[in-house]
């Protein structure tokens, strides 16, 4: 049975206050936050916490494929999928993809894994991933709506999946809504955001109608609808039109976190499966130049309630966000404000050489005497001097600080100046040397011995490609 | 390890350095071609009669390869070696210098080096974009060493103020030395509220961006009873160089270093030169020393790692006089780096002239009472390449 084994989320740890943009434009005061990722942040990055956090308790080794979907791929031309595939140490010999330019990739992409799954007995799982980071317009009204964030799905075929997936249904259409050009456009436009709304209405809703009607059900025997939508108004109408039971349409996104885009659809669900009622439908529904609903059923509610326990998920994430006090502090995140950039030099050819130390985290154990160093260009060994004794090790992305930095002098991206560069002891073995991202007062809150986790991100841009890495933060909602 | 050695192999028959600074008005060929007509100024020779040239350089835009010396001095061609080893390149300069007398290749050999910083900037040092790996952390100089301050205040219970007193004492000494960059005394409350650059080391915990250039002439003792300072040449005792590691934040636990509180490739060079040099109680042998004190942090854990004390007491014996011009064994009387800036190539051949002048009695600033055996120590990259020159009195 196909269906949806596992879930993840990501949702960056800074929320932007509706207000603060409102008093920066004087702008109608509109009420909630959004979540907002920092500028070694992206759709790629993001991507990674929602797979990691997807495949935890998951051997990476067994999965065979991976779809990324999302409408701000951080290359035009060289995929992300199979990046995100090496950092989250996936084998080789499986099918990737990238899924783009519409908000509805991440159901496409679903709907596409169930085909494969089904088409190819060689393939028996696929991640997908959706994740967007889309910059909205300073000054328009689509900054009280974008924001970041991620969500996973891992798609299998397996006996006791807990939630399977039924059917789904799609349609196509050419509508001139919301675009971005990629040869010339740094924000998305629109002609009219009232035909936008006419459009969004109707596709969303023939399709949840006909899956509906493909299946023999009727509104009321959904549990949950987990449909895309860009502002509360309109979800309140689907949800009357659709004649959904209150509380089955699913509506708690976008006060806190705004329009995530891509992976919505993918959140909304992820929600509705904290509380899910046995035996009960679901139905999950994408939208952009066209509209996809997937009807699931689920088959184990004790199983998915387990799973929601193991994995930081959506409500995880969203427990340990933190409010910025400071809008400049945002255009900042987002290099919306023009200044210059740290880079350094770099190589495509280091990299691809080192993928298993830089992306995959491996460390070496020396054969001899047992010691796990970092990183694996190293041919003999710290301790014993052993020559080429070394085999590969994958390495913990949790440690402790040994002793610590608070650097002034640092170039990137970060949050606050001074950036703590920590040298950390792993769990289970290995010493490494990480920058910290994401720490508030570092004066008051780096000290030896403080837990931290790694969280892959971008670290510069030399040599005029993306150059990202691995960093360390506070545990989330541990500090 | 030391096979023969050079111990009383070589001789060093003259030598000066220059004015160290922000030399905006000079290039790297001025300060070298000032220091090295200084230093036969120094021997009472004509350049004709030196047979080959090391020059330490650190930063390829000070210049490349050995044509340094050729092109500012014009040796007509005659051999000259760019050496290239961290903050101890301008010592191990000196090194390859004295192996080339000693073995008896040449009679005469010149040990120089000069930097050029301030031509990139004064903000830190350069080139940390451009070095290395593209993606591992290539944390900046001080950022490296206070990664061993963190550790040294969590084990020792040190503190800022027993960083502080490393400045004190060395702008102390270094106010009265001519030639030292800065020239004026500070206080413990001064250097504890300075800006922070890599916390805990603030701006007085860090050595300057400075120019400068040292050149030294060396030859064989038999040889040296012919030149100017046939009375008062200085005699190597020793000279020794020890590698650790280029990233010592991958040492697993337990392997040398680990501990961030002490500096293996100091502790290592150190032992091969006492060994040489036939030194067993460091603190009492020796009466001066020049220790690489790029940061407070490093002067202190350097002077355990060359035994003045032990492990854990550095900033104590500090604090009660020891390590001061007229103390037990007198630590920078220079100024150390904390006074003359760091020109990186330069430095190791300016403490080499430092120490040789206070043996011959003729120090610019601080001269230590009856200076007899004196020591010269760098350290540098990460904690990577130690170099220790140990110096005495003729014979």
């Amino acid at each position: 049975m196909i269906g949806i084994k596992s879930y993840g989320a990501y949702l960056p740890k800074y929320l932007l206050p509706r207000e603060s943009i409102g008093k920066a434009w004087e702008f109608p005061i509109v009420p909630g936050t959004k979540a907002v990722a920092m500028a070694d942040e992206d759709s790629l990055t993001m991507a990674v916490e929602a797979g990691l956090d997807c495949l935890a308790g998951n051997d990476p080794k067994s999965v065979d494929g991976l779809f990324f979907a999302s409408t701000t791929q951080v290359y035009s031309e060289k995929d992300s999928a199979s990046l995100i595939a090496a950092v989250l140490d996936m084998r080789e010999d499986i099918i990737t993809a990238d899924f783009t330019d519409s908000l509805k990739a991440g159901t496409t992409a679903v709907t596409r894994a169930v085909d494969t799954i089904k088409a190819n007995k060689d393939i028996k799982s696929i991640l997908v991933i959706a994740a967007d980071t889309r910059t909205p317009e300073p000054s328009t009204m689509w900054e009280y709506g974008f924001a970041d964030g991620a969500a996973a799905l891992l798609i299998a075929d397996e006996d006791n999946i807990p939630l399977s997936i039924e059917d789904y249904y799609s349609v196509s259409a050419n509508v001139t809504g919301p675009w971005k050009r990629a040869d010339k456009d740094k924000f998305i436009r629109t002609f009219e955001p009232k035909m936008d709304a006419k459009f969004y209405i109707e596709n969303i809703t023939k399709v949840m109608v006909e899956i509906l009607k493909r299946n023999n059900l009727k509104p009321e025997d959904i549990g949950a609808a987990a449909y895309y939508y860009s502002n509360p108004r309109l979800h309140g109408r689907i949800a009357k039109m659709m004649k959904y039971p209150g509380g089955v349409a699913q509506n708690s996104l976008f006060f806190q976190v705004g329009d995530v885009g891509t992976p919505m659809p993918f959140m909304l669900l992820i929600g509705a499966l904290r509380r899910p009622k046995d035996d009960s439908k679901i139905i999950m529904a994408g939208f952009g130049d066209g509209a996809d609903a997937i009807l699931l059923h689920v088959r184990d509610r004790n199983a998915l309630r387990d799973l929601g326990k193991s994995r930081m998920g959506f409500l995880g994430h969203q427990k340990s966000m933190i409010t910025l006090k400071n809008y400049n502090k945002f255009l900042d995140f987002k290099e919306i404000v023009e200044k210059d950039r740290y880079t350094r030099k770099s190589s495509a050819v280091t990299i691809w050489r080192d993928a298993a130390s830089v992306y995959r985290w491996y460390g070496l154990k020396c054969q001899n005497c047992g010691a796990i160093q970092y990183p694996d260009m190293l041919r003999s060994c710290y301790i014993c001097r052993a020559d080429d004794q070394f085999e590969r090790i994958k390495l913990s992305l949790k440690g402790s600080i040994f002793t610590f930095t608070l650097d002034h002098l640092v170039g990137g991206t970060y949050l606050d100046i001074p950036v703590p560069r920590c040298v950390v002891d792993l769990d289970g073995g290995g010493r490494v040397l990480l920058n910290m991202t994401e720490i508030e007062k570092p004066e008051e809150n780096v000290k030896i011995g403080m837990r931290v986790e790694l969280t892959f991100r971008k670290e510069h841009e030399g040599a005029d490609f993306k150059n990202y890495y691995w960093k360390c933060r506070p545990e989330r909602g541990k500090l | 390890m030391v096979r023969k050695g050079i111990k009383d192999k070589v001789a060093i028959i003259g030598c000066d350095m220059t004015k160290y600074g922000e030399l905006w008005d000079k290039n790297q060929y001025d300060l070298l071609f000032e220091a090295f007509q200084s230093a036969l100024k120094d021997t009472g020779i004509k350049k004709d009669e030196i047979d080959a040239s090391w020059i330490g350089i650190f930063y390829y835009f000070t210049g490349l390869s050995g044509a340094m010396v050729e092109d500012i001095l014009r040796m007509d061609g005659k051999p000259s070696t760019r050496v290239e080893n961290y903050c101890a390149s301008g010592m191990d300069a000196f090194r390859n210098a004295s192996f080339a007398v000693a073995s008896g290749a040449y009679d005469v050999a010149l040990a120089c080096g000069v930097e050029k910083l301030m031509d990139e900037g004064g903000s830190g040092l350069p080139g940390f974009k451009i070095f290395g790996h593209p993606l591992y952390p290539t944390p900046s100089a001080p950022a490296m060493f206070s990664m061993a301050a963190t550790r040294s205040f969590h084990e020792y219970g040190w503190t800022k103020e027993d960083l502080a007193r490393v400045a004190v004492k060395n702008h102390e000494n270094g106010a009265h030395h001519p030639k030292a960059h800065f020239r004026s005394p500070i206080s413990i409350e001064a250097a504890m509220k300075a800006p922070m650059i890599a916390d805990p080391l603030g701006r007085f915990d860090c050595c300057a961006m400075s120019d400068g250039a040292a050149a030294l002439i060396l030859t064989r003792p038999e040889l040296a009873e012919s030149y100017a300072h046939a009375d008062d040449y200085v005699l190597v005792k020793a000279n020794a160089i020890s590698c650790h590691t280029n990233f010592p934040w991958y040492v697993p636990p337990g392997g040398p270093g680990s501990e961030f509180t002490h500096f293996p490739a100091t502790e290592k060079a150190g032992q091969y030169a006492y060994n040489e040099a036939g030194i067993t109680n460091p603190r009492k042998e020796i009466d001066c020393a020049e220790v690489h004190d790029c940061f407070t942090i490093t002067e202190l854990l350097n002077c355990q790692d060359l035994q003045f004390c032990e492990r854990g007491k550095a900033a104590e014996e500090l604090k009660n006089g020891t390590f001061n011009y007229d103390g037990e064994i007198a630590i920078n009387p220079s100024g150390g780096l904390k006074s003359f800036g760091h020109p990186i190539g330069s430095t190791g051949c300016r403490m080499l002239t430092e120490i040789t002048k206070q043996l011959q009695g003729r120090a610019e600033g601080r001269q230590v009472p009856d200076a007899k055996v004196g020591l010269c120590h760098n350290l540098g990259g990460a904690f990577t390449v130690c170099s220790v020159t140990i110096l005495s009195q003729r014979d």
